[in-house]
């Protein structure tokens, strides 16, 4: 009864479908009827501006197929040539799930049988002064059985215009949508890492998802310069398997192609599914060591990430580096608040500029040294420089002082006379300035916020590190902006008085924590005695501009301040050369090891290898003296007591990669997890499975979680 | 040791030992064949040691032959080398009762009709030729050179279509790597994915 039912259905369906396509084509051979061609649109209208999809619908006579995106061994794959007016876009084919055939000879082709729909997404153009349109592509293909048939059609759509849409030919729509392939998942759910051994590709992949999924295969889809052997699979245990691809003809460097890895119940079955797997963008390394297997940086989209630079920005605004300048800025406003609105306008676009200029200036910089192939790295491109912490240091000390009230700066008088002929401009350039003094005062503190972002950019091209840059910029300028539009929001702010001194005063001290910091860094790099002779060559240049605070006024007589300006240049000069070109320069580079607490080891590339010989877990954390996320996770998670009771029952190995001096062995390993710096944590399974990879912020219950299962599954294996 | 891991690794091995029906790579030695033509007089590969030698896969009812055949582009190629004394050995693989399979007679009266100029049309029947080559399409080229060795495998041009209007747009990678072996220089495009029918082989 069911099955005449079905029956019954199916044919209405048939005769249903064939009354409502009268521009369907057959093809015939020797009297039969071998493919049946039409086009369908997943909607009634069409609407100026919105995309529709539209599927090419061949229907083979039994036991004849038509081929996929890659044919195979033979065959060809179907093709579509639209006639589209100007104005119009047209879509990739989305080509469903094929199935895989084996004839004698051990010929393997993909392709589909019964039916299929090829469909394509158009896009009409926003205008469209016509009541209907017809639209025509001309379809080939090639049938096959045992003997194999070009076919060929000029099919044509006729479709109302409307402003508004019902979706039509759903059923069939959805049947075949459901067979495209899905992308990649995220690394939570499946990781793949490649590797080449001589002629072979080895395709990893790992999820938890394996274990209950039936056979597996891998669908090649090889470019143009590549002929690909058949793919088998070379290993699978529970939650991981190993493709093998031959290549019979490849590119020297090939080390990944893209491909399908399909999941079915049953070979060829109804209820398949894929995951689409796309060629690794960055260079993978040969050879299979999981030491150098990395997993492709997660390919966030751009916008995502121009949102992150512009929030970092904002964010800037309230570091302890910048609050200061920032905090002179709303004074100027503040005591602007009785001026025009146009001069304070003015100023606040200058200030602006400022901010735009110096992170204009360093993209610039570091498209020119990406450009002559330098490792450029956040936070490693500055921090771990010495000689950069220490300019920074001077900077910060130089500020505070002159908050404290040590010394006033003034503009040299022939520079304001040349650059400036009215005292107006002048206020623009001392706004700009301030600006970019802001910026440089960012610096140390972008990196423990911008680090995601920025290292997104740096794995892109100039104009994408241009515009995170910029990003940025507006982000830390947009406050200031909106005060300058709008400085009537200024009177939230109390008025101008003494209190004024004493917030600034109050800022001063904030920078001489960051200087501590800085000072701790530089420990952490050149040991106890640089930074002592680091804090000396400090003590000097306090001492300088105490002097001239104190005897360059300006109603000093010209020849005292040349005489005090001279001294202060020499005692500056003269300190400089001897504490940090002679005794700074000559501290030894600090040992990480003497920094290792307890059960830590230090992490060298052999010894990683060597513990994953002897069959331990390793994890390693990626840290730096000057990286504060990283302080924070040791200190919040890693150092816990629970957590380190879990590490010790499991008997994972801890190995520790200090950064702070930028070691080129762990830059390399950073790269290759697409990190631009640190922090960055990692566990190697023992048994060689692919590492997993933690966030940038640690939680001990993701982390005692993930102990306890990979620790548990290893167990299980030996 | 894991007992399942153990037992896939020990039949993947033995499946490719025993299985494999890959293409020898270009470079290497061209396995012999024997072969007997529609006249049932035999030729092997080793009897033409000493010559350039081009293997053609053929069967006269794929579309992506008569592509070739109907325009007479691969009549005037055969014709240009054999005149300058390359061998062209053309071969059926498939298997009696599939489509391009040839007695011979039909091998004999689609030769003369086709007015084709190659050295023999060979008949292989049970596919070991074929196989020993992974020929997998009609056509499927391969060229070997007088030390017999295979210097050429793959499509006859670069433009993977049944359509004969691409012919003239297209390179014929045999005329080139031709070309080049005969002035002494090495074949810069040496193996190609071939495109085509497959060739129809008996089951095995």
């Amino acid at each position: 009864m069911r099955l005449a039912s079905r029956v019954a259905l199916f044919s209405l369906l048939f005769w249903l479908l064939v009354a409502i396509a009268p521009h369907g084509l057959a093809q015939t051979y020797q009297g039969k009827q071998l493919v049946r061609a039409e086009l369908l649109a997943d909607t009634k209208a069409l609407v100026p501006g919105k995309p529709f999809t539209v599927g090419l619908l061949l229907r083979m006579a039994p036991g004849w197929h038509t081929y996929w995106k890659f044919s195979g061994d033979a065959g060809l794959p179907t093709e579509m040539k639209w006639k589209l007016p100007p104005g119009w876009k047209i879509g990739e084919i989305q080509w469903p799930i094929p199935l895989k055939t084996i004839d004698p000879g051990d010929i393997e082709t993909y392709g589909y049988q019964d039916e299929i729909l090829l469909m394509q997404e158009i896009t009409p153009p926003l205008k469209l002064d016509v009541s209907s349109v017809q639209l025509a592509a001309e379809a080939n293909w090639l049938v096959c059985e045992k003997i194999c048939i070009p076919g060929s059609a000029t099919l044509r759509l006729d479709l109302p215009v409307a402003s508004s849409s019902e979706p039509a030919n759903a059923d069939v729509f959805a049947r075949y949508r459901r067979l495209v392939p899905q992308n990649w998942p995220g690394p939570n759910v499946a990781t793949a890492s490649w590797s080449r051994v001589g002629s072979e590709l080895r395709l990893k992949i790992s999820s938890e998802m394996l274990a209950k999924s039936p056979p597996l295969d891998f669908f090649p889809l090889p470019e143009q310069d590549t002929i690909v052997g058949h793919p088998a699979v070379q290993s699978r245990n529970n939650n991981e398997i190993v493709f093998r691809i031959p290549l019979e003809s490849a590119p020297k460097n090939l080390s990944s192609i893209a491909g399908l890895v399909v999941f079915a119940q049953q070979p060829n079955g109804e209820h398949r599914a894929a995951w689409q797997i796309a060629r690794a963008s960055a260079a993978v390394q040969t050879g299979s060591s999981a030491l150098l297997s990395a997993r492709p940086a997660a390919a966030r989209g751009i916008f995502t990430f121009l949102l992150f630079g512009f929030l970092g920005g904002m964010i800037l605004n309230l570091m302890p580096c910048v609050l200061p300048v920032i905090s002179l800025k709303i004074f100027g406003f503040i005591q602007q608040a009785g001026q025009s609105r146009q001069k304070i306008f003015r100023s606040g676009i200058a200030f602006t500029l400022g901010i735009f200029a110096w992170f204009i200036a360093l993209a610039v910089l570091l498209i020119a040294l990406k450009g002559a192939g330098r490792d450029v790295t956040w936070g490693g491109f500055q921090f771990t420089n010495p000689y950069f912490v220490l300019a920074l240091s001077v900077i910060v000390l130089v500020f505070a002082l002159n908050l404290f009230g040590v010394f006033e700066i003034w503009l040299p008088q022939s520079v304001t006379r040349s650059l400036l002929s009215t005292s107006e401009r002048k206020d623009y350039l001392g706004s700009f300035l301030q600006g970019v003094f802001a910026t440089v005062l960012a610096t140390p503190c972008t990196a423990p916020f911008l680090g995601t972002a920025l290292g997104f950019a740096f794995t892109q091209s100039a104009v994408i590190i241009l515009a995170m840059f910029i990003a940025i910029a507006a982000g830390m300028s947009t406050p200031y902006l909106l005060l300058s539009v709008q400085p009537a929001w200024l009177r939230l702010v109390p008025r101008p008085g003494p209190w004024m001194i004493h917030v600034k005063q109050f800022m001063g001290f904030l920078l001489l924590a960051t200087l501590l910091f800085l000072l701790y860094i530089l420990g952490a790099q050149r040991g106890l005695d640089g930074a002592m002779w680091a804090s000396c060559f400090l003590l000097v240049v306090s001492i300088a501009c105490w002097m001239k605070g104190a005897f360059v006024s300006p109603t000093a007589t010209g020849t005292k301040r040349t005489i005090v300006r001279v001294l202060m240049l020499m005692l500056v000069l003269g300190s400089g050369v001897y504490l940090i070109g002679d005794k700074f320069q000559s501290a030894k580079i600090a040992s990480a090891d003497s920094r290792l607490p307890g059960n830590w080891q230090a992490f060298t590339p052999e010894r990683l290898q060597a513990e994953l010989g002897q069959g331990h877990t390793v994890f390693v954390d990626f840290t730096a003296a000057w990286c504060l996320t990283c302080k924070f996770n040791e200190a919040n998670v890693l150092e816990a007591q629970d957590v380190k009771d879990a590490f010790q029952r499991h008997g994972i190995v801890k190995l520790k990669a200090d950064w702070t001096n930028g070691d080129p062995a762990i830059t390399k390993l950073l790269r290759q997890f697409g990190r631009p710096g640190v922090p960055l944590y990692v566990l190697y399974p023992a048994n060689n499975e692919e590492p997993i990879v933690f966030p940038e912020l640690l939680t001990k219950s993701m982390l005692l979680d993930k102990l306890e299962t990979v620790a548990g599954r290893v167990a299980s294996q030996y | 040791m894991n007992m399942k891991l153990l037992l896939t690794a020990v039949t993947s091995l033995i499946g490719t030992t025993l299985f494999a029906a890959d293409a020898p790579p270009v470079g290497n030695a061209a396995p012999d064949f024997s072969l007997t033509d529609a006249k049932g007089k035999p030729h092997s590969l080793s009897q033409y040691k000493g010559k350039y030698v081009v293997l053609e896969w053929f069967n006269p009812e794929c579309p992506f032959v008569k592509k070739h055949y109907g325009t007479g582009n691969m009549q005037n190629l055969q014709k240009e080398y054999t005149d300058k004394g390359v061998v062209w050995l053309t071969i059926d693989s498939n298997a009696p009762g599939t489509q391009g399979n040839l007695t011979p007679e039909e091998a004999d009266r689609v030769a003369t009709s086709w007015k084709t100029h190659e050295t023999a049309l060979l008949l292989d029947p049970d596919g070991k030729a074929g196989q020993a080559y992974g020929a997998k399409n009609t056509p499927n080229m391969v060229i070997v050179n007088p030390d017999g060795k295979i210097i050429y495998h793959g499509a006859i041009d670069s433009k993977a279509t049944p359509n004969p209007s691409d012919i003239p747009s297209s390179t014929n990678y045999v005329k080139a790597a031709l070309d080049q072996s005969l002035a002494g220089k090495s074949v810069s495009t040496p193996e190609t994915k071939p495109y085509g029918c497959s060739v129809k082989y008996k089951s095995s």
